[in-house]
């Protein structure tokens, strides 16, 4: 119809269609002309908040200020704060980051500012937080979290808008899993690679015949957690007694525990993380369950995920000789590590966690991924991300996948440390085996998914 | 003649709410605002009128209407996902879903008064959020919250940026406009009857019941479209919505504004989130606390919100000539 309709009009001008295709053309390629000679320009339109204006370029912190990590939120922040005072004037791991483009003068030459956001450990609060920095402070990328449901939320909204979004602490395997995004990247490890990484220290000390009850924090993580540990345990060629799920609000856990007592079970894991593994920790530990013998074996605890702020939470007299894993610890002796541990020590006076060391290093690749490409053109910069090998920035040599965004690295086995081996006030867990990238790595086909596109509908 | 001036005595509020409303991109910027929160603050608009036409006219507190506001978001998030991105179908099948549950529930709790009733409507809506967080999880994403929505369209238009907001604003000048006709009619009357002596109103003959059912699914209705709007604001659906934290923040939001007003909560949900999104970032960690000492300044020293504020500024600058 509107073919036909155009042809009656152009006839009436004097213009026949053939006149029409060759003036446009011939207008299109004059007015393209100058776009030839800028490299790549041509496929640069605008996607979220590029192309940046100003000398300076605006990066959003959206951590937990409020709520149950506050405290891992705030350590978060302190990091990011680090993270730009080290791209702006050089030091810390820009140091010892290899490879790196990373000059100490900013991104691009652009001075480094940020905003920050208080996701309140609530998705629909995270999203909206996200937003103000996205639509009105003109942020080019979105860091944070310190909750799975959280970084998964914002990571939707974040790959909806065209801004990358760097997750902070998300360690359930939908994060890059079945939920992962184009614009998605995550640097901290995953509920798999825990399960991978920890089983088989557990049946070297614990033996293979052995049979475990879980207690699992009831959401994502949680979940992906249990399903990991029940995997990877029974490879090792362990028994599972049973798995309950509870409540995320569940303050006091002696009624599941009384049902681990009843089962023939000789291993108790407890999938849980921050308030709820300090309160289901003290809890066991008060019914006796360190001290107690099943199947003619003493009973263990296990907590797959470990951080020093719960280990503190918890107390060092319960945590004494318990198993978990982390991602990175204060205490590791390479290059980038020491440098990371000091500057955050002179800056704050205490020591960074595990929180802000992901964080931290997350900024820069960030910014060493803009240097990179040369542009903040999100398509240019995720390409840049992908398949980055690096060392330099903690455990050993990195690689930023590309087919899932999940970062293979090293993982450290953690123990709980007795009161009487501490040797400061922040020294909680030793290390026990850094089970090297390779062990712990896996097909990203496993958990399905898709990335999409690199330029968002 | 007469009949014109009573047109303008009956709607300068909502006259004055659309034309606030309507030019809040050319002066939200303007005061650190930005255009998602426009949006949001006009869903939240909705909500709260709603919600004081139980609260305000009949006197019951529901602490459970994050229940209907999360039914709806949950039933438009499966719609748009599974059988289409039209927002009509999606928002449609959620309110009716929301109506039948606000019935089923006001049957239940609605015999009850006082805190009997505000404790009933909050045990249902922590109900529903357990059963979201557990059993249905499959449909509803657990703590994930439900994603992977398409784009919400209206028929061949993008349901994005300023067409949301515009959207949105019709519907609350809309239904700003249904709130004021109710509060006119008889059946606003009876509501407003019983807040002031259900007693006495039971002993002239009248089925008191009747008009409290009506004030509750009526309230539970415009909770729904503000649950239903939110997901085409924003494809996402957190369990956060169905929690006893959103139906806290509701009644916050009236009484910060001044129940019983229908504007005073839609200047009392306005400032919340403009003091929660914007404001609380100089603030930083302690805009809670702030946000706290707020509220209690409101109740102790204006019970009646901000629009008691309001009246007695006026009563000070504008009545003088008059005298007493």
């Amino acid at each position: 119809m509107t073919d036909v309709k155009s042809e009656d009009t152009n006839k009436k001008t004097g213009w026949s269609r053939r006149d029409v295709l060759k003036a446009t053309s011939a207008g299109a390629a004059a007015g393209a002309t100058p776009m030839f000679f800028t490299q790549n320009a041509w496929a640069e339109e605008a996607i979220g908040n590029y192309p940046v204006k100003g000398s300076e370029v605006v990066l959003g912190f959206n951590v937990p200020q409020t709520g149950a990590y506050a405290d891992e939120g705030a350590d978060e922040l302190r990091a990011y704060k680090l993270a730009v005072k080290h791209l702006n004037n050089g030091g810390g791991m820009l140091d010892t980051l290899k490879p790196s483009k990373l000059t100490g003068n900013g991104i691009l030459g652009k001075k480094v500012t940020y905003v920050t956001g208080d996701t309140q450990t609530n998705a629909d609060a995270s999203r909206t937080s996200a937003r103000r920095m996205i639509e009105r402070d003109k942020v080019i990328m979105v860091t944070g979290g310190s909750s799975s449901g959280i970084a998964i939320a914002q990571q939707y909204l974040c790959n909806e808008l065209g801004i990358i979004f760097m997750c902070g602490l998300t360690h359930s395997n939908d994060t890059t899993g079945k939920d992962k995004q184009r614009y998605g990247f995550r640097h901290f490890f995953n509920a798999h690679m825990t399960g991978k990484a920890l089983s088989p220290v557990l049946s070297k000390e614990y033996g293979k015949d052995r049979r475990a009850f879980h207690l699992t924090a009831d959401y994502s993580w949680g979940h992906t957690q249990q399903e990991s540990m029940q995997e990877f345990t029974e490879k090792e060629g362990w028994s599972t007694a049973g798995n309950i799920m509870t409540p995320l609000k569940t303050t006091d856990f002696s009624q599941y525990l009384s049902q681990v007592l009843n089962s023939d079970a000789d291993v108790l894991i407890l999938n849980h993380y921050g308030a709820n593994m300090v309160n289901s920790l003290t809890n066991a530990v008060n019914f006796g369950m360190r001290d107690m013998q099943k199947n003619g074996k003493n009973l263990e605890i296990v907590v797959p995920l470990y951080s020093r702020l719960m280990a503190k939470g918890a107390g060092s007299a319960n945590i004494d000789g318990v198993l978990g894993t982390s991602g990175w610890n204060w205490a590791l002796q390479d290059e980038g590590s020491q440098v990371f541990v000091k500057t955050f020590t002179d800056e704050y006076g205490f020591p960074p966690s595990q929180a802000a060391h992901t964080c931290y290093v997350q900024t820069l690749l960030y910014a060493n991924a803009c240097e990179m490409a040369g542009t903040f053109y999100p398509p240019e910069v995720i390409k840049a991300l992908e398949d980055f090998k690096f060392t330099g920035a903690g455990n050993g040599e990195t690689l930023y996948r590309g087919s899932d965004h999940q970062c293979i690295k090293d993982i450290l086995v953690m123990q709980g440390k007795s009161p009487s081996a501490r040797t400061s006030e922040f020294d909680y867990l030793k290390i026990v085996d850094e089970v090297d990238a390779a062990t712990v790595d896996y097909d990203p086909a496993i958990f399905g998914g898709e990335l999409g596109p690199y330029i968002p509908a | 003649m007469l009949n014109q001036d009573n047109f303008w005595q009956h709607n300068k509020a909502v006259l004055l709410f659309a034309l606030v409303a309507l030019t809040m991109p050319l002066w939200f910027p303007i005061m650190g605002g930005y255009s998602g929160l426009d949006t949001k603050i006009m869903i939240f608009c909705i909500f709260v009128v709603g919600f004081d036409i139980l609260l305000g006219f009949t006197g019951y507190l529901s602490f459970g209407h994050a229940a209907f506001f999360g039914i709806s978001a949950y039933v438009t998030g499966i719609m748009l996902k599974s059988f289409s991105d039209n927002i009509i179908p999606a928002i449609l099948v959620a309110v009716l879903a929301a109506t039948v549950v606000a019935v089923i529930i006001g049957l239940l709790t609605l015999k009850r008064t006082g805190i009997y009733f505000s404790i009933l409507t909050l045990a249902f809506a922590e109900m529903f959020d357990s059963m979201a967080m557990s059993m249905l999880q499959k449909w509803t994403g657990g703590e994930n919250g439900l994603t992977g929505m398409p784009t919400p369209m209206l028929f061949n238009l993008k349901m994005q940026g300023d067409t949301v907001f515009y959207f949105v604003t019709f519907m609350a000048i809309f239904l700003f406009y249904m709130a004021k006709r109710i509060e006119r009619s008889p059946v606003g009357l009876m509501m407003k009857a019983i807040k002031c002596n259900q007693t006495r109103l039971e002993f002239t003959g009248i089925n008191a019941r009747k008009y409290k059912l009506l004030a509750f699914v009526i309230s539970a209705v415009y909770a729904a479209i503000a649950g239903a709007l939110m997901v085409v604001y924003e494809p996402f659906v957190g369990h956060e919505f169905l929690g006893w934290h959103q139906s806290g923040e509701v009644v916050i939001m009236s009484v910060i504004g001044g129940v019983g007003t229908l504007v005073g909560p839609m200047l009392g949900a306005g400032f919340m989130l403009y003091f929660e999104n914007v404001l609380s970032v100089d603030l930083g960690e302690q805009w809670l606390l702030v946000l706290g000492a707020i509220f209690m300044a409101v109740v102790v020293f204006m019970p009646g919100g901000f629009m008691e504020g309001i009246a007695r500024l006026k009563k000070r600058y504008f009545t003088t000539v008059d005298g007493e």
